[in-house]
């Protein structure tokens, strides 16, 4: 996983757990602090940039994380338990998203800011994002865990709660459709 | 295998998801077919316009929204958590208190009063023909209870009958009310 991972196996993290379990509300706030901000960005990318319901949905995964601390098996990996509580949650909302009309990806869109100020790449970066929004949703997850969140395939199939084999091809479409979507897009004027 | 199949796994080999024996199959099959190198090189380019999007942040305001979200429903659902709570302690404590009442009330000494109603003193006519055994008895003083009608100490004289059910106190004031 991309980024200084940080999981339960890590001995100080281990300890906030295990006090956040015991109803500590600093030790709560620890991991919130260091979870929050890869939470709301997979929400972001899962449900199309929209950052209102991104918002919601990361306010959600901590809200299920405080209640189900109990249940959190002390050899279980738990960013990969954090990042299916993530998933599910998105799936939920663009679920109940599909009864109400979206907002385009004009409209949406707030809340990520590009690292970089270079009008070729944010005109390359609208179009990825652009390409995720046309995914079905499995495959749009299985794509983001993968090549943004940067897990692997199997685990990735875990957060999901599928089969490897079946990650294995929904990333496979998901890349070729990209591929496809970005040769097919006309690059626009800058 | 056609080169539509071989797209599904030059899609995965690019980024090095593929078994060995799978990967040892496409490169075999890139140094042959023109292609399907092509075919690679793009899903390379967008996979790196693919990985762009890792360099991607978010806004701080929407990070403390969510953290202030968070733990305001959090203090929200403890207040409402304890709300249980003090309607247990309080039912506790209304039913320590009427237990306490309860009991006040009950193990309160009663008050003995005489049955100070006023008996005129038999006649002798009222006296049956075969007269019971009475027996007149005089009240210790420490029996005695002060009645207001009575300026001066009265006399009790207190009857006992056989009937241990009757018992007659006669008040006698010392000026012979």
């Amino acid at each position: 996983m991309q980024g200084g991972c940080v999981d339960a196996r890590d001995e100080e993290f281990a300890r906030l757990v295990k006090q956040a379990k015991a109803g500590d509300t600093a030790a709560f706030e620890a991991i919130l602090g260091l979870y929050e901000r890869r939470v709301l960005l997979t929400a972001l990318r899962l449900l199309n940039r929209n950052l209102e319901d991104a918002k919601d949905a990361a306010q959600q995964v901590f809200l299920r994380l405080h209640r189900s601390l109990g249940q959190l098996d002390e050899n279980r990996h738990f960013a990969s338990w954090l990042y299916r509580i993530t998933v599910n949650v998105c799936r939920d909302m663009l679920r109940a998203r599909a009864q109400r009309p979206t907002l385009s990806l004009e409209e949406a869109g707030g809340g990520l800011v590009a690292a970089a100020e270079d009008p070729v790449r944010n005109e390359q970066r609208r179009q990825i994002y652009a390409a995720l929004a046309t995914l079905p949703e499995r495959e749009r997850t299985a794509v983001v865990l993968r090549d943004l969140e940067g897990f692997t395939t199997s685990e990735a199939a875990r957060i999901m709660g599928c089969a490897e084999v079946t990650v294995r091809s929904q990333i496979s479409n998901a890349r070729v459709k990209i591929r496809k979507f970005v040769q097919r897009r006309p690059r626009r004027p800058l | 295998m056609s080169c539509t199949k071989f797209e599904s796994l030059i899609a995965l080999y690019v980024e090095s998801d593929l078994a060995e024996s799978e990967r040892r199959m496409v490169e075999a099959h890139l140094e042959t077919c023109h292609g399907c190198q092509e075919f690679a090189a793009d899903v390379r380019e967008s996979q790196t316009a693919l990985k762009e999007l890792r360099m991607d942040f978010v806004e701080e305001s929407a990070l403390q929204e969510v953290r202030a979200g968070v733990l305001n429903q959090l203090r929200t659902q403890r207040k409402k958590a304890a709300w249980p709570w003090y309607a247990v302690a309080a039912m506790l404590l209304a039913g320590l208190l009427a237990g306490w009442l309860w009991r006040a009330r009950t193990a309160a000494p009663p008050e003995v009063q005489p049955r100070a109603a006023v008996i005129t003193p038999p006649t002798l006519a009222a006296v049956p023909a075969r007269p019971q055994r009475v027996r007149i008895a005089r009240v210790s003083k420490h029996h005695r209870h002060p009645a207001p009608a009575f300026q001066s100490e009265p006399l009790v004289v207190k009857i006992v009958t056989d009937d241990p059910q009757v018992v007659i106190y006669w008040l006698v004031s010392k000026n012979g009310g």
